[in-house]
């Protein structure tokens, strides 16, 4: 294309704005000419339709004569007819119709996106050519292959929250490192999004992208912003009870979601019993949610995908940030160790009302013989280092912890009564915890190939130990006991991803891992320092096992006809343990058609296997519970999944618009027969105790968003259905199962108010989960005849039938958050005042019947939790 | 397992606030059933008690009352039918039989009424438990005594401890728990909180003789006498007895599923299973 070619395609693409004007590809058409150039075509069309062209006369060549007659002719087919034999290649921009000359050759650029201030490398963004209509993202790295056309002049570099780039390419240009700068402030979300980013564009389906933006403008629950509560504001993603503990991705369980932390799985993702997320929200880059169509590099759970990337670390320049709330202090780090070459991020946060309990209780005791540390911390580390444009590693390191501890002395001043035992010292503590850390190095082969080598390690401990001495001074009988209870489960393993983007139509990925887990669920031990009698060996320490696995992937996004697409990938794996092997290949499948208006309608098929179970016997989620690897009586989880949507991102790129429906069905789901308690007490035999069934998961999710303006935000509404079956369980018949939510509603709003205030308000209503209550109560008995001794009575009994068969309330709540932010020449300021569940809903958190001495009644009681909450949190960001 | 719900729930709930609030809801019924109730103990006379069900929201205990023309039966396995009578002891109705029952047999009670539908559980008795060697230092906390446990078979505990004098006749029940230093299971170190029965299974002593230390919550008192009841059970016996434990722990446990009490009674409520009880006395030195 000459250069006045190349400058009237950029003017024109730059000045129309793309929406829908009086034509589509659909419009009928007619025509008649006989013995005329095919450019007197063209212009009957501009005529008589209004259906403008654009091209140079000098690279496209329209002389050639035609006689043709068509008679209320889709357009489409025409221009096909038309410039099909000269193969002249034909786009819409705009309201335009672009010509432009038979492609002759390729070329590939490839190269890094990257934030103009901090050099934070961009996942996600957008390389778009609008003449050819195609484009790419940059992968988890920000690196990006690009193979298009040998005469593709320029191509359109965006990012969400970042102004886009209009990239000029030379015939030199190959490697391109690609610097945008950010527009996000406090009077306008500016969320920009290039072509690519459009629904219609992505073949993607099931998929939500959650910035740290999003994130950050929620309103804030004592005074934290939280990745996990704004996950749960998803469609298709529910949380527990009353909203807080765990994730429930389409009616799967907490542990069937896989969640990466920079490519390493993470074994428990909350904090303070699932109150909050694991991870300080300030520190995450970016985030993905698959709820289905799992990409096949994806593996090893069935229900959902958390893909959460950290941020780098800034390489020009330190900066820092420093907050206090209602609840917890942190502060982050972030600049050059080398500029432009190695940088790092650190950061901390710990919980605080532990502290101030204490010092309070100190001051009004004066002499303090108890000690009380409650608490949740955790630190991050990422360092990376530049070697050469082709290299670059990564180093990161995640320590989070939750812990309780009571201690107690004895208080001498006391008198102390010979009779009876007297504490001399009580020590309980708990805790739970991962830690994840992981090395990482990135190689660029070529313009077309990229790879990742990681290698990583996760663990998650849950421990308790308890210390206890006593005395009893009138026999000289003392005590002196320690006792420690833990279970933990870690995983080692080494991972090569490769990038491959061999041509515009096709971009690939494959790769192969091998993994190590080792589980070492409930172990105890007890020694008593005063006593040497072998103890009554009552504990059944859970059962030592180490397990190998091994996967290979491949995958590969491919336009097979110009308005068809498809994602088509093959995962398998294998599985090692005990001397029992596993294995699955797990066929993954994406379709996308474009239908007019640029709607795409797309469906996707995905085959997933989780080859450990997480051992849980309570209504909710808790940090007791155990991971424990299939054996011969369990064997692994496997689901199926289908679904369909359609998509759509506005013209203007300001409202999205998805509606999804799915079927799920899972096999060798697991279910306690019986309740066993909260520490499972016979884990060697835990497979004898559970009930092998089915489970089914189905409905619909729309979700509306606004991306642009002074307001954004999003709608969404869940209707779904999630029903298991086991043998053993209520007669064998499939009943609704405890994440079974009918209906789900998630309204977020995030208004600029003015370039200082922002506003914040998410309401959200869940229809009533399942419950079981008793139907009926009788008379028990505790021994043979009625003249022996019964210290309990004859203690009623409550009876129960099936499983869930009632529902609690609906729940609903409005929470809102007003933030003022202060920018000053090197430094900003601000203060976020927000309010949890305005109305003071009183949302049941858990039912139990109670028995009212007083009132001498038995009925319905629920905890209710969470009531309205104000909270304020000031950061200071350097 | 309790003070482990608390420990966990403490902090949440003292954050947060948490209040309790009553549901207005109407329970369902599943509608008048016969509850029957037999213990079976080798060497005794059978004990029946036959009550009706009652709607979850009743409060008083009363209302487990027995029904008027209650016909009850009590087979054992060689198909004979055991004499029963109605008696009432401490103001409540028994069915009571006339022959004792003996180890080895099966025995299958069935109750009717009318207007409900007949009921029957059956089950056999254990063999009678190998416990000896009782005995507890004054001022002390510990009491010890020997089992000897069957060999090659699933056997089932239930242990008891009470205050009695130098007859047996009971005083009072004790609470008391397996003394950690001698248990070596961190866990009902943590979970267990002094209780007036212990039930358990033989999985982790299974044949051998031992002793087991039990640790009373508060120290003996001297001249006194005490009696370790130990009860072996039949598997309905154990699950029934065990399951009614949990779930009358798991009351307003907020983290638990509800437990279901075991029931081997045909289109009814109750239990019928065998027990074989022996009891030590001694005198605390």
């Amino acid at each position: 294309m000459s250069l006045a070619g190349k400058l009237l395609t950029c003017l024109l693409f730059i000045c129309m704005p793309l929406q829908v004007l009086g034509w589509d590809w659909q419009t009928k058409v007619s025509v008649s000419v006989k013995d005329q150039p095919i450019r007197a075509v063209v212009e009957l069309l501009e005529k008589n339709y209004g259906i403008r062209f654009s091209y140079s006369r000098d690279l496209v060549n329209l002389s050639r004569k035609i006689t043709l007659t068509v008679h209320q002719q889709r357009l489409k087919t025409l221009l096909e007819d038309l410039f099909g034999p000269d193969r002249i290649r034909y786009t819409r921009v705009g309201d335009l119709i672009v010509l432009q000359p038979p492609s002759q050759a390729t070329r590939t650029i490839s190269g890094y996106v990257q934030d103009g201030i901090t050099g934070e490398k961009l996942p996600g963004a957008t390389i778009w050519s609008p003449s050819l209509q195609q484009g790419t993202v940059t992968n988890q790295f920000g690196f990006f292959s690009f193979t298009t056309t040998a005469d593709t002049s320029a191509v359109i570099i965006s990012y969400i929250g970042y102004q886009p780039k209009w990239q000029q390419l030379s015939s030199q240009n190959k490697f391109l490192s690609v610097s945008l700068e950010s527009t996000t402030n406090l009077e306008e979300v500016v969320v920009s999004a290039a072509e690519s980013h459009k629904l219609q564009n992505q073949t993607q389906m099931s998929k939500v992208n959650i910035n740290s933006a999003d994130v950050r403008s929620q309103p804030k629950l004592l005074g934290e912003a939280d990745l996990l509560r704004t996950l749960q504001a998803i469609p298709g993603v529910s949380g527990g009870m009353d909203g807080i503990s765990g994730i429930h991705v389409r009616g799967g369980s907490p542990d069937q979601n896989l969640i990466l932390l920079d490519g390493s799985p993470i074994f428990n993702f909350s904090h303070f019993f699932g109150v909050f997320s694991l991870l300080n929200a300030d520190l995450v880059k970016s985030t993905d949610l698959y709820k289905g169509a799992f990409p096949a590099r994806f593996g090893g759970r069935l229900s959902s995908v958390i893909d959460i990337t950290l941020k780098d670390g800034d390489m020009k320049q330190f900066h820092g940030d420093v907050s206090i709330g209602l609840i917890a202090a942190k502060f982050d780090l972030e600049g050059p160790i080398i500029k432009d070459k190695t940088s790092f991020i650190v950061s901390a946060r710990r919980s605080y009302p532990d502290l101030l309990y204490n010092t309070v209780v100190s001051l009004k005791d004066g002499n303090n013989n108890s000690s009380l540390l409650a608490y949740f911390y955790d630190v991050n580390l990422k360092v990376n280092h530049i070697f050469s444009p082709k290299d670059r590693i990564f180093f990161s390191y995640y320590k989070g912890e939750d812990k309780l501890s009571v201690q107690e002395s004895e208080d001498k001043s006391a008198v102390v009564d010979t009779t009876r035992l007297n504490t001399e010292f009580n020590r309980f503590q708990m805790g739970w915890g991962n830690v994840v850390t992981a090395l990482r190095w990135n190689h660029i082969y070529g313009p077309k190939l990229f790879s990742n080598l990681t290698a990583n390690y996760s663990q998650y401990a849950f421990n308790t130990e308890v210390g206890y001495k006593y005395a009893l001074p009138g026999s000289n009988e003392m005590g002196d006991q320690y006792g420690r209870y833990y279970s933990r489960m870690e995983t080692g393993g080494l991972k090569l991803d490769f990038d491959y983007r061999p041509e515009p139509t096709h971009s690939m990925r494959f790769g192969a891992a091998v993994n190590t887990h080792y589980f070492r669920p409930s172990v105890s031990t007890f020694v008593d320092k005063g006593s040497n009698v072998t103890p009554l060996d009552t504990a059944a320490n859970g059962p030592k096992n180490t397990a190998v696995e091994l996967l290979l992937y491949a995958e590969d996004d491919w336009q097979l006809l110009p308005s068809l697409y498809a994602n088509i990938g093959l995962h398998a794996s294998a599985f090692m343990v005990s001397g029992r092997l596993y294995h699955s290949l797990q066929p993954r499948m994406g379709l996308r058609y474009m239908l007019p208006n640029n709607w795409a309608v797309k469906a996707a098929y995905t085959h997933m296997n989780q080859y450990i179970h997480l051992l849980s016997n309570n209504g909710t989620a808790l940090p007791t519970d155990i991971w424990v690897p299939s054996t011969d009586k369990v064997g692994p989880m496997t689901s199926r999944q289908v679904a369909l949507g359609i998509g759509k991102t506005s013209n203007k790129q300001a409202w999205e618009f998805s509606l999804e429906g799915y079927y799920k069905t899972m096999h060798n789901m697991i279910e306690y027969t019986e309740p066993t308690g909260l520490l499972t007490a016979d884990v060697l035999r835990w497979d004898r105790n559970v009930s092998i069934g089915k489970g089914w998961s189905y409905g619909g999710e729309l979700m509306i968003t606004r991306k642009k303006g002074k307001l954004t935000g999003w709608l969404g509404y869940t209707l779904a259905w999630s029903t298991r079956q086991f043998p053993d369980i209520n007669n064998g018949h499939i009943f609704p199962y405890k994440y079974d939510h009918r209906h789900d509603i998630e309204l977020l709003l995030n208004y600029a108010i003015t370039k200082n205030w922002e506003f914040s308000a998410a309401w959200r209503f869940t229809s009533g989960s399942p419950l079981t209550l008793p139907v009926a109560s009788y008379e028990g008995v505790e021994t043979g005849s009625p003249w022996d001794p019964s210290p309990n009575g004859n203690t009623p009994v409550d009876k129960y039938s099936s499983r869930y068969n009632y529902r609690m309330e609906n729940s609903h709540r409005l929470d809102v958050g007003l933030t003022w932010f202060k920018q000053k020449k090197t430094w900003s300021r601000s203060w976020n005042f927000s309010v949890f569940n305005v109305y003071n809903q009183q949302n049941p958190f858990y039912y139990f019947v109670k028995r009212d001495d007083v009132e001498k009644q038995r009925y319905l009681a629920k905890l209710v939790i969470l009531p309205l909450l104000p909270s304020i949190t000031y950061s200071v960001k350097f | 397992m309790k003070k482990l719900h608390i420990f966990i729930y403490t902090l949440t709930l003292l954050l947060i606030a948490g209040c309790e609030r009553k549901v207005d809801i109407t329970f369902s019924y599943e509608g008048n059933k016969l509850v029957v109730n037999s213990l079976i103990q080798a060497d005794s006379s059978i004990y029946v008690r036959v009550t009706k069900s009652v709607p979850v929201n009743v409060y008083d205990e009363s209302a487990f009352r027995e029904l008027d023309n209650v016909a009850v039966k009590i087979q054992d396995d060689s198909g004979n039918n055991i004499p029963v009578s109605c008696q009432q002891i401490f103001g409540k109705n028994y069915f009571v039989s006339s022959q004792k029952a003996t180890t080895g047999k099966r025995y299958t009670i069935s109750a009717s009424a009318a207007g409900l539908s007949p009921v029957s559980g059956t089950d056999t008795l254990p063999a009678p438990p190998q416990i000896f060697g009782a005995a507890a230092q004054r001022t002390f906390s510990r009491i010890t005594f020997g089992l000897k446990d069957y060999p090659m078979a699933e056997n089932y505990y239930r242990i008891r401890l009470f205050k009695s004098d130098s007859n047996g006749t009971i005083q009072s029940g004790l609470l008391f728990r397996l003394d950690p230093a001698f248990n070596n299971n961190v866990v009902d170190i943590i979970s267990a909180s002094p209780a007036n029965s212990l039930i358990m299974n033989d999985k982790r002593f299974d044949g051998r003789e031992l002793t087991f230390v039990l640790q009373a919550q508060d120290p003996l008192t001297p001249t006194s006498y005490l009696m370790v009841e130990v009860t072996t059970l039949t598997y309905d016996a154990y699950q029934y007895l065990k399951s009614v434990a949990a779930q009358q722990q798991n009351v307003g446990d907020i983290v638990s599923e509800p437990v279901r009490v075991y029931s081997n009674i045909l289109d009814g409520y109750g239990i019928v299973a065998g027990i074989n009880v022996k009891r030590l006395v001694f005198k605390v030195d």
